[in-house]
Formats: C-alpha cells, structure tokens, sequence
C-alpha cells in the first residue's frame, strides 16, 4: 500500500516553514527567530502511517502542530483531503476541525483537569454536530467502548485515571468527530512501557477498522517501525530522508539515519555486542542559528568540503526514497526534475 | 517670612474686627444653614470629664457651658453666671475661703428643663467622685462643700483660702452637665452610659443629633438657647479624622470646611495654602511653651535605682554657666522660622502669659551669642584640654543625651541644637521616644519624660485658665519625680530651692493680682537664672477659617470655638 | 470535604485561642499609656485615677480571662438578646469597654463597618472587576502593547502608596478642578451622609471614587499581575492545544479552559485577600477622612486602648483563619484534583 502512490495524496505539505520570533532587550523587541520547522516537503497518503522520527528538539512536534494548523506557519502550503490549511481563516479551519484531529503525547496536561470525560469528549460533537442530547450521550459511550474505557467511568474527572487510560480518553476525544486524519503526537512517550504496546495496537486496530491516516511522531524508533508504513528522519527544522519503512531501516542512505539507527539497541546480547556504533559528536547546533551549508555538516562522520558551503537538495534518489545529502546527490537536472515532480505531486 | 509675620498679625487683627459689626448679622437662628468644621484629631466622648482631651474639650464646649469663660485676651466673662464674683462686689468672701455665684435667669437646658444651681452642685459630685476617673478633678481642688442657696445661687466654699477661686465650674475643661440626664452614671457606671456620653444635654447654642466616637458629630441649634436669633447656624458638622495638612487644605484650598483647628503643618506650606485666598490662618497664643528641661540630677545608668535622684547631682548642668552657654547658643527666631512659623514666638519665659505675668528680665536670650557662649564655659574653666572638640574640666567631658518626642518638628529642633551646641564645645547625642511611651506614665518604662533618664529633653507643656498658681507651684522641690513617689510628679527637671519653696507658699496666700504677678515673675526669674529650664518657642494655636466665617475669635485660654454661638456666614 | 471542614473548624479554636492570648500579650506589654495623650495639664495623680477607674492595674491573667469573658460570652448574648429581644441576663454585665471613648467596643465596630465594606470593599470588587480582563487580555496577547501598558500601570499601582496617589488626585480633583465644575470631587468622606434619593446618591457615589479609586489601584495592581500569570500558565498546557484542535472557537477556548482553570488559585487569593476589607485601608481612609476601621485601629493604638487594639485583631485574626479555610475549600471545590478527605 505505502509504494502505491498512484492516487492522490491525503495531505500534502510543501515546503512548510515555521519560525518563532525570539523578543530580548530592554523593550522585548523581536532579535531573531527560531527555525523549529524550515523548509519541508512530505505527502501523506489515506489510509496509510507517515512516523516522523528525530532527537528532541529537532522540530517534529511542531510539524504535527503545524500541519493542523494549531500554529500560524511563517511560509509554505498545506493541503488536507483537498482543502488548503494553509491559509484558511479561522472559520474555515474550524469547520475543517473534524476532518483532523491530534492526539498528545501527555495525556494528564491534554485533558482539562476541571472537566468530566464524558465532557472532553462531548465538547467536539456539542461544537461540530447537531444532536440531540441523549445521542450525545450514546456517542459518548460509544466511543469510550471503542477505546477500551469502562462506561462508568464517563463522569469522573482525568486525574482519577491511569496514564494508559487517559491517553485513551485522548483518542475517544480524537475520534468523536470521525476524523480521517489524526496526528499522533509522541502519544506513547509518556506511558510505561507495558501499557505502550496497549495504546499502539489500538491505535493499529482503529486505523485498520475506521480507515484512519496517522502522521505518527515518536523518538522511538523501534516503535515506528512497528506501525509506520513509510518514515521520515527529521534533523534541526529539516527532513534528512523520507523512505518505506522496510528500505529504511534496512539499508539506510543518510549518514544521519545510518547514526540513528545504530543506536537502536539489538535485543540479543550477542549481536548487540557486535554492533559497531556511530557515535556523534558534538551538540545539536542551536535552530535560531543553523550552520551553513547542510544542517547536519558539524556532526557528520563523513562530512566533506561542500558540505559546509552548500545546502543539499532534498531529493528522490531511488523510486519512493528521499534524501537530503551530498553523498547521493544526482546530476543537478536530473535532481531539480525529481524535485519538479514532487513539488507538483506527479510521480509515477 | 518676615512679610508673612506681618500677614499674620494683619489677618489676626481683621479677625477681631467684625465683633464690632456683629449686629448687623443678627436674624433670626438657624438663618445660616451649615456650619462645617473639622478636627484632624476625631473626639472619641462628649463628656469631657471622661476625657480631658483638647478634642474632646472643644467639641462639647458647644453643647455644655460653664459658669464663666475667658474670652480671646485671657479675661474672664460670665457665662452661664450673671456676674464674675469678686471680694469687691461681694462674690467671694473676704477670708477667701467661699465664692457665691448667681445664675442667669431663664436659662433652659435643650431638652427645656429649667437650668438650676443643683445641676452644678451635681456635676461636682460627678466628677469628684473616687471611683469616676475624671479627668478634670483637679479643678474642683479644695472644694468642700457646694450649696444651692437658692435655684439661682450657688456657694461654693473651699478647705483653705482660694486666692483664685475661679476653677470649679470655670472655663471648657468644667463645664455643667444635667443631673437629671447623668444621675445614674456616677463613679464606676461613668463609662457605661454610653448613651450620656455621646449625647450630652447641655445649655449651649447646640445641641447634639448624632455622634461617632473618633469619627463625627452632628449638631443642630437649640431652639432653648438663652439668646435670641443665635446661634445662627442651624446645623454643625463636626467631622474629624485625617491629618493637619488635610484638613487645613480643606478650609484653605477646597472650601469644603468653614473651619479647620491645630494646624501645626510645615509653616511654608501653611501660608501657600493661605495664598488661594478662599480662608484665613488665625493665631492665639496662650501658655505653650516649648523648652528644654535640662535634668539637674545624674542619669549615668551606672548609679542604678539612684539613677535621676537627688542623691546624686548631674556632674555639669548643675554648673548655671554651661547652662547659660546653652542657653545662649541657640538662635530660638530660626527655630520659629523653620519649625513654627506664625505658629511660635522666641521666649525666654517659661510664663510667657497672660501679659501681667510675663516678665521681660530675661529676654537677652532673644539674640544667639555663640561667642559669648563659649566666653562663659571659657570663664567658668570648661576648655577643650584633649583636643578632642569636646570642652572638659576635671576629666568630665560636656556630652549630652538630648531626648524628646518623635514629631518631625522636634526633630528639627534637635538637629539644629545639636549643631549650635557643637559650635561651644557640647557634643550631642539625640534620642526620639514615641508620644504615647514619652509621655505615659508606665512605671515600667525607661523611657518616659518623668523619669528622664537623659540630660535635656525637649516638650510644651502650658496651663489651662489664667492663674498660673498651680502652674508656677510645678517646680517645689516636694514634687521632683522619684522611685519614692513611682516617678509622679511634675518637677521633671529636680529644681529644688527652698527660696523657691518660700515664694510658692506666698502666693498661695495671696489674693492681690499685682502682687501675684510680680510673686510670678520672680519665680519664673529664678527658674530661667537656675537654666534648669531653658525656654525655646512661646506656641500659639493656628486655626483656619473661611473668608465666609465671621465671628471667629481666636480664643487660646478656653476652647478655640468658645463663642460659636456669635459665628455668623459674611455673605 | 465535610469531615476535613469540621476538623478544620475544630481545629481553630485553640489555634484562635493563642492568637488572642499573644495578641494580648504583645499589646499589653508594650509600653503605653491610655492617658498618655492627655494634656499635660491634668495632674498625675488624676492619671492615675483614669487608669485605676479603666482597670489598667489589674493582675494580666485576671485581664486577660475578663476580656475572654466578655468577648466570648458577655458580648454575643448582649447582641443576641437585642436581635431576639429575649432577657438571657446579660444586661447587667460590664461590656467590652473602650478606653478611649468609654462606651462598647463593639459598639464602636458595628459603627465603623458599613463605611469600611462601603469603600474598601467596593474597592475591592471594582479592582477585581479590573483586574480580570486586564490579567486575562494581558497574558492572551503577551507582549503587546496592551500587555506593556498593564505591566507599568501595575507596577505603578504596587509601588506608588496611597498616601502619595490620594493626595495626588485629591490636588488634582478637589483643588485643581473647582468646586462648581462636574468634575470636581469632595476630598472628605462624610460619613453620616443618608442615601435616600437619587440625589444623595449621587452624591454617595461621587464621595465613593477617589478613595475607591486609590484603593483599587493596589487591588488591581496585585490580582490582574496574578490573573495573568495563572492564564499564562494555562495558556501554554496542552489541554488548550487540544481544545483548539478540538476546533472550538476562539472565545470558548480562552473563556471556558483557560481562563476557568486559572480562575483556581486568583479565586484563593481573591478569598484570603477578604479579611483585608474588614482590616480597613488604615492609610487611604486615614487621607479621605473615610474613619473606618482602620483609622480605629489605628488611633486605639496610639491612645494605648487595649481592649480596642485588642479586640480588633483578634476579630482580623478571626477572620484571617476564617476565609484561609473558605480558601481551602473553595480550592477542594473548584479543583476536582484537590481531595482532603
């Protein structure tokens, strides 16, 4: 499903930006700007699980945000089942509410602690939908039924529940308004890891009975290849490579990926001691003032002259695999065609 | 400020003037409407028996009236009396010991009961009672005996000859309250007549609607008042509360007060306000005087329990030459400048008033003489042998603690002595103790003015009325403050001379006024040449009033509001 | 809740019972004299008849035990019995007596509160009536010119006392401004004034805004800095996020999550700010001449009267430990997280 790319895309982001100002001096006027998110390219598919993967702090989560809207972006275009995100007014995009939902990665701090569960998840529907106030009720119920949580429980406040229940909460919260997309935002970092596995088979089996898209953004790898179909590597603001899943995590292009990826832990001990490990230096250059040339130059093992000088362009290099470094950069026509193709979503 | 002196004596003197054109505002009572006048010290009880508080003297001094007042000069005027009694025309008897008083005719109390001798002979008993706590018993002092001859004559007659009989029942501190009002409020159920003591009955101009204790009083006129077509306002506002300044604003810059009392404020300020030109400052002066009690015995904390008595003598200020030299060190015209204003006048007197009592031997001290000064400890052997800028003689340095109560004035005052007295070779040191501790009168307390554990401390003190016996009878050596008496007593300065001693026993057996002054002059003489007391400021009492207020007679010797019953709108 | 409220109020009585006992003792051994303000023309022997007839020199503990009789006891029954009319005995019983004025200190506080709930209290809902949609606008649009604004008049609202800003627009609006102009204002509050008619009432209201006004800038100063701090914590959760994402309008966002949750700690802060009305604004009442509890408490304590001083504090003592606990209970109640049971 994830190599057929022949239909139209559910969401298309192009080159998203989004900048936060940063205010300093003595009149708090704005000095510079952070680039959480600057300049990226990825489409979505129905029905499919784009993960974002990335170290904290690389941006990802804005994305997630931004794709929704939930921020004003600084620059870029935002497509969702046709409709432009983008730029729509504040009516528009609450009318486009239903369509996309988000899920949190802290299910205590997403719930508003002074509301009941069966009022976080009537709130949607008593905004969106005309219903009567019993099949209000019902859906309700339905819908904690459909996540696993116990109908009793439908007016007891969040605190009164566990972790992996409250992200529950969060997801019936989701679903009310029978989303197509849904955002999954880090939405199992906060669980131990027993009730994990919980959360993200519910996940699977609602996308598998529902029909859902998830853009799924986690620093666990191991996780994302798990539910992803294809994945995207995140560094500083940017995508390194986006891939299927499979050729990925098998045979990884960037040299960011390759240092990722080694440092998933190898389950059997044997292996694990075996395993050669990319160890990265340095520190994660600050986003409001990125080096020159490629993002990931100061830290990469095989870093070359150009690298500091040019930015590399984010290309397909084989069918479905897209890379942003100058170690698989193709002929520069055949690159901008690549990029000419994505950019207007006719690859065939 | 010499320009604004003269404003002042301009605007006292305008003041006194439309007594004279008094008739031509007479009318009907209550023609005036409201009369507003503010206190920034609120009166917490009508019954100034209860109190003694000027506050409270003043404000009821418009609702109860004594036999006879003194006007705005320190004369007596009969009040609720017909006449002042004298031995001349019979009043008071010829071996001194009895006065007979007859009272006006036809006067009503508010309530329109007739106003009787009883009623007098009952406020006597009321406020000499033992269990009462009466603030002003003092001046039924030597009363024995009051009698009703009849409803209109009182007989009043004394243990021993009263050379000035003119006490009890005299001036606002002892006005007459109503016995069939107070009856059942005597001794110790005095303070649970609440209802009393807020709402006296009285035979004054007004008479009282609504108090709040420490807040406000409304008063309306009382339509029983003696006198015809007064008083001729028909409602007094009497609020209190706030500070001097404020209140001063109020009269002299808003206009919403007709009349504002006390205002000791910063004298510069208080002739800026003046300048809008809506109201008047007025000044009487009395018997205020601000001095220097310079203490007479050694406070050194060393002698413990003998601290401050007689048994041992301050080491230098018994020399009268450091004291003179202290004395003459001081400019007491740029005290007045900076501190009073209109408000003070240099004295060299301790009895600056009235006028027959003061005398004028003393009054070199007028002009500062700080190498004179210096002359007279050079002359007395006081030199500066160690080099240290401090003078000393037999191994005494002359170093002083100067103490007195916290009020921005007096601080000033301080710190400018403190400066001149450095120029002679006097080192200082200053201490400000709160009012309430400086004067209270807790045994337990260091700190109070009686006790004066310090070599000079500075307050006024005055007398009330125009006898100056009782006053002038403070510095008996009987009466020096000591662990023997719990320090009560009122010789704070332990001036003791038998010669002293002598001339107070002489006057008390005195009834002829010229040898009573002249008695009074020489006492003071002796106090100002022991310079166990050195005189600063004569006070006056600043009041404000509005350019609209006529009637107004400035009245330092009885209440400042003592003729509100003539007070009159100009316009 | 119920249980955690009755153990708390049990739990108050000792507690209260101490604090009158310190109170008393701190304000009895501090040096001062009722007759200390008096002339110094009356004699001391005088003085100390005063102090012998208000029971100055009797032992502390028999002081002290009196005073708990009479406020405990003597007191309640006496308004008890004047509110039901009933005879329970008590009219012969001495009451809490004032030095100063001789009459019921009691007597005294029920004069002086309807000034004092008139113009503190009035301040104190005006304030927060400010202080909330400043607070909620400041921190919505942090750092806008609004919010700047907020920041200094709030700073100034903190920093500048009463005693300076209430002579300040008394010279502006009683001085300045003549008195026949509308605007001008009266610069004494007439405390006997009746409002019987629109007139009067008028006129009640214009006595009402200076010192209203001064006083509600410190109250607003302090809740609009507090309001806007909570709405920025709030602001920021995440539950915010996914109300929004919940596509909810704007206003309900703000309005509905944010702001009722950071209404949890302003409402404590706002209750235990309460007993400060009744403490009275000793300053601001003292510059309008407002003469409400305040300036009692204040002028009882320069005229050594102790069973006043004392009475007083303790009724503030009272009431501090009263609205901590409404405090806490309001916070059980409005924080469903918070249990004390």
């Amino acid at each position: 499903m994830a190599l057929d790319m022949k239909t139209e895309p559910l969401v298309r982001v192009q080159n998203l930006k989004m900048h936060f100002p940063i205010y300093g001096g003595l009149l708090q006027r704005k000095v510079g700007d952070v680039k959480a998110v600057d300049g990226i390219s990825f489409d979505i598919y129905e029905g499919e699980t784009l993960g974002l993967v990335g170290e904290s702090g690389c941006g990802k989560s804005t994305v997630g945000r931004a794709v929704l809207r939930l921020y004003d972006i600084t620059d870029g275009a935002i497509r969702i089942d046709g409709d432009d995100i983008a730029t729509a007014d504040a009516g528009k995009l609450r009318s486009m509410r239903p369509l996309m939902q988000m899920i949190f990665q802290d299910p205590q701090a997403s719930l508003n602690p002074r509301m009941t569960v069966a009022d976080i998840i009537a709130e949607p529907l008593r905004e969106h939908v005309k219903m009567s106030k019993i099949e209000r009720e019902d859906r309700v119920l339905e819908l904690m039924d459909q996540v696993g949580l116990n109908k009793e429980f439908a007016n007891r406040y969040p605190h009164e529940f566990s972790g992996g229940q409250r992200q529950r909460i969060g997801i019936a919260r989701a679903l009310a308004l029978n989303p197509k997309f849904i955002v999954c935002d880090e939405p199992i970092a906060a669980l131990d890891v027993s009730i994990q596995a919980q959360v993200v088979n519910l996940l699977e089996e609602l996308q598998d009975r529902l029909g859902l898209t998830y853009l799924f953004i986690s620093h666990d790898l191991s996780m994302v290849r798990h539910i992803a179909d294809r994945v995207a590597v995140m560094y500083l603001g940017q995508i390194a490579e986006l891939a299927p899943r499979a050729e990925l995590y098998e045979a990884p292009l960037h040299p960011y990926t390759q240092a990722l990826l080694s440092a998933v832990p190898e389950p059997d001990p044997n292996i694990e001691e075996q395993v050669e490990r990319i160890i990265l230096t340095g520190d994660v250059p600050s986003p409001s003032n990125p080096p020159q040339g490629c993002n990931f130059c100061t830290r990469c093992p095989q870093v070359m002259e150009i690298c500091k000088t040019v930015e590399p362009q984010f290309q397909e290099v084989q069918p479905g695999r897209f890379v942003a470094c100058h170690l698989h950069q193709i002929a520069e026509n055949a690159a901008s065609e690549a990029h000419k193709s994505i950019q207007q979503g006719e690859i065939t | 400020m010499k320009l604004t002196t003269a404003l002042m004596g301009a605007a006292a003197t305008l003041v006194l003037t439309p007594a004279a054109f008094a008739d031509g505002h007479e009318g009907e009572r209550g023609r005036d409407g409201q009369l507003n006048i503010i206190y920034w010290q609120a009166p917490s009880t009508l019954n100034p028996y209860l109190s003694g508080g000027t506050k409270e003297i003043e404000s009821a001094s418009m609702i109860v009236e004594p036999l006879a007042r003194f006007n705005e000069v320190g004369e007596m005027v009969p009040w609720l009396a017909e006449s002042i009694p004298t031995v001349e025309n019979g009043g008071v008897a010829e071996d001194l010991t009895s006065i007979t008083w007859t009272l006006k005719e036809g006067v009503l109390w508010s309530d329109g009961t007739p106003f009787t001798a009883e009623d007098a002979i009952f406020t006597w008993e009321y406020c000499t009672h033992p269990e009462g706590g009466c603030a002003n018993i003092n001046y039924f002092d030597g009363v024995t005996s009051m009698e009703a001859v009849d409803d209109r004559t009182l007989k009043i007659t004394f243990d021993a000859p009263k050379p000035f009989p003119y006490t009890a029942l005299v001036g606002s501190e002892s006005p007459i309250i109503q016995k069939a009002q107070f009856e059942n409020c005597i001794g110790a159920a005095a303070p649970t007549c609440t209802e009393q003591n807020f709402g006296p009955i009285g035979t004054g101009p007004f008479k009282v609607d609504e108090f709040k204790a420490n807040d406000v009083i409304q008063l309306s006129a009382n339509e029983n008042f003696r006198e015809a077509g007064k008083p001729a306002f028909a409602t007094v506002l009497f609020k209190g509360g706030g500070d001097a300044a404020a209140s001063a604003r109020s009269v002299l810059e808003t206009g919403e007060f007709d009349y504002a009392w006390n205002l000791q404020i910063d004298p510069q300020v208080l002739s800026d306000m003046e300048q809008v030109g809506i109201g008047t400052v007025a000044v009487a002066f009395a018997t205020s005087v601000e001095r220097l009690m310079v203490n007479q015995t050694n406070p050194d904390p060393a002698l413990g329990d003998e601290r401050a008595t007689l048994a041992h003598p301050h080491p230098f200020l018994t020399d009268r030459a450091v004291g003179r030299a202290m004395s003459m060190a001081i400019d007491r015209s740029l005290l007045v400048e900076v501190g009073y204003g209109a408000g003070g006048q240099p004295t060299c007197n301790v009895l600056p008033a009235p006028e027959a009592y003061a005398s004028t031997a003393n009054d070199d001290c007028l002009t500062q003489d700080i190498e004179g000064a210096k002359q007279v400890l050079e002359d007395a052997g006081w030199t500066d042998t160690n080099g240290n800028g401090i003078r000393d003689k037999d191994g005494i340095e002359l170093e002083v603690l100067y103490q007195t109560s916290t009020n921005a004035v007096r601080q000033d005052t301080q710190a400018l002595i403190k400066q001149w007295w450095s120029e002679i070779g006097i080192e200082t040191e200053l201490r400000n103790i709160d009012a309430s501790v400086f004067f209270g009168s807790d045994p337990g307390s260091p700190d109070t003015f009686q006790k004066f554990f310090a070599d000079v401390e500075m307050y006024t003190n005055n007398f009330a009325g125009v006898d100056p016996e009782a006053y002038m009878a403070r510095w008996l050596c009987s009466d020096i403050p000591s662990p023997e008496n719990q320090w009560q007593g009122n010789n704070n300065q332990r001036f003791c001379d038998p010669a002293y001693d002598a001339l107070v026993d002489e006057m008390s057996q005195t009834a002829d006024l010229d040898r009573r002054a002249e008695l009074a002059k020489q006492m003071n003489d002796m106090l100002m040449q022991s310079y166990s007391i050195i005189p600063l400021i004569h006070r006056g009492n600043p009041s404000a009033h509005a350019n609209s207020l006529g009637g107004v007679k400035m009245n330092d010797w009885d209440s400042e509001i003592w003729n509100v019953k003539d007070w009159y709108r100009t316009e | 809740m119920f249980n955690f409220t009755i153990r708390r109020l049990i739990l108050t009585i000792p507690t209260l019972l101490f604090i009158s006992f310190v109170i008393f003792l701190i304000v009895k051994l501090s040096p001062s004299d009722p007759t200390g303000n008096l002339p110094l023309t009356i004699p001391a022997e005088v003085r100390e008849q005063i102090r012998e007839a208000l029971g100055v020199n009797q032992p502390l503990i028999v002081q002290y035990l009196k005073w708990l009789q009479q406020f405990f006891w003597i007191e309640p029954l006496i308004y008890l019995e004047n509110a039901t009319g009933w005879d329970l005995g008590a009219g012969d019983a001495t009451r809490l007596i004032s030095y100063q004025t001789r009459s019921p200190v009691m007597d005294l506080i029920m004069q002086r509160m309807p000034q004092t709930l008139w113009v503190v209290g009035t301040a104190y809902v005006v304030g927060i009536l400010i202080a909330l949609p400043i607070g909620v606008i400041s921190a919505y649009k942090q750092y806008s010119v609004f919010d700047q604004v907020g920041t200094f008049v709030s700073m100034v609202g903190f920093s500048v006392p009463p005693f300076f800003s209430g002579v300040v627009v008394i010279v502006l609006f009683s001085v300045i401004i003549p008195s026949d102009s509308f605007f001008w204002l009266p610069s004494i509050y007439d405390t006997t004034h009746r409002v019987t008619d629109w007139d009067s009432f008028v006129y009640q209201f214009r006595q009402m805004i200076m010192p209203v006004m001064v006083l509600a800038l410190q109250i607003t100063a302090q809740i609009s800095r507090f309001t806007r701090a909570s709405m920025l914590d709030n602001l920021n959760q995440d539950y915010v996020r996914t109300a929004r994402a919940k596509g909810l309008r704007e206003r309900t966002v703000v309005l509905l999550h944010v702001l009722r949750n950071s209404m949890i700690p302003v409402v404590t802060v706002i209750a235990l700010g309460i007993p400060s009305i009744f403490g009275g604004a000793i300053i601001t009442e003292q510059v309008f001449k407002v003469n409400g509890l305040g300036q009692l408490l204040i002028l009882s304590i320069q005229g050594g009267d102790v069973p006043t001083v004392q009475t007083l504090t303790f009724i503030f003592a009272i009431l501090i430990v009263l609205f901590n606990l409404i405090a806490d209970i309001l916070y059980g109640l409005l924080d469903p997280r918070i249990r004390y049971d």
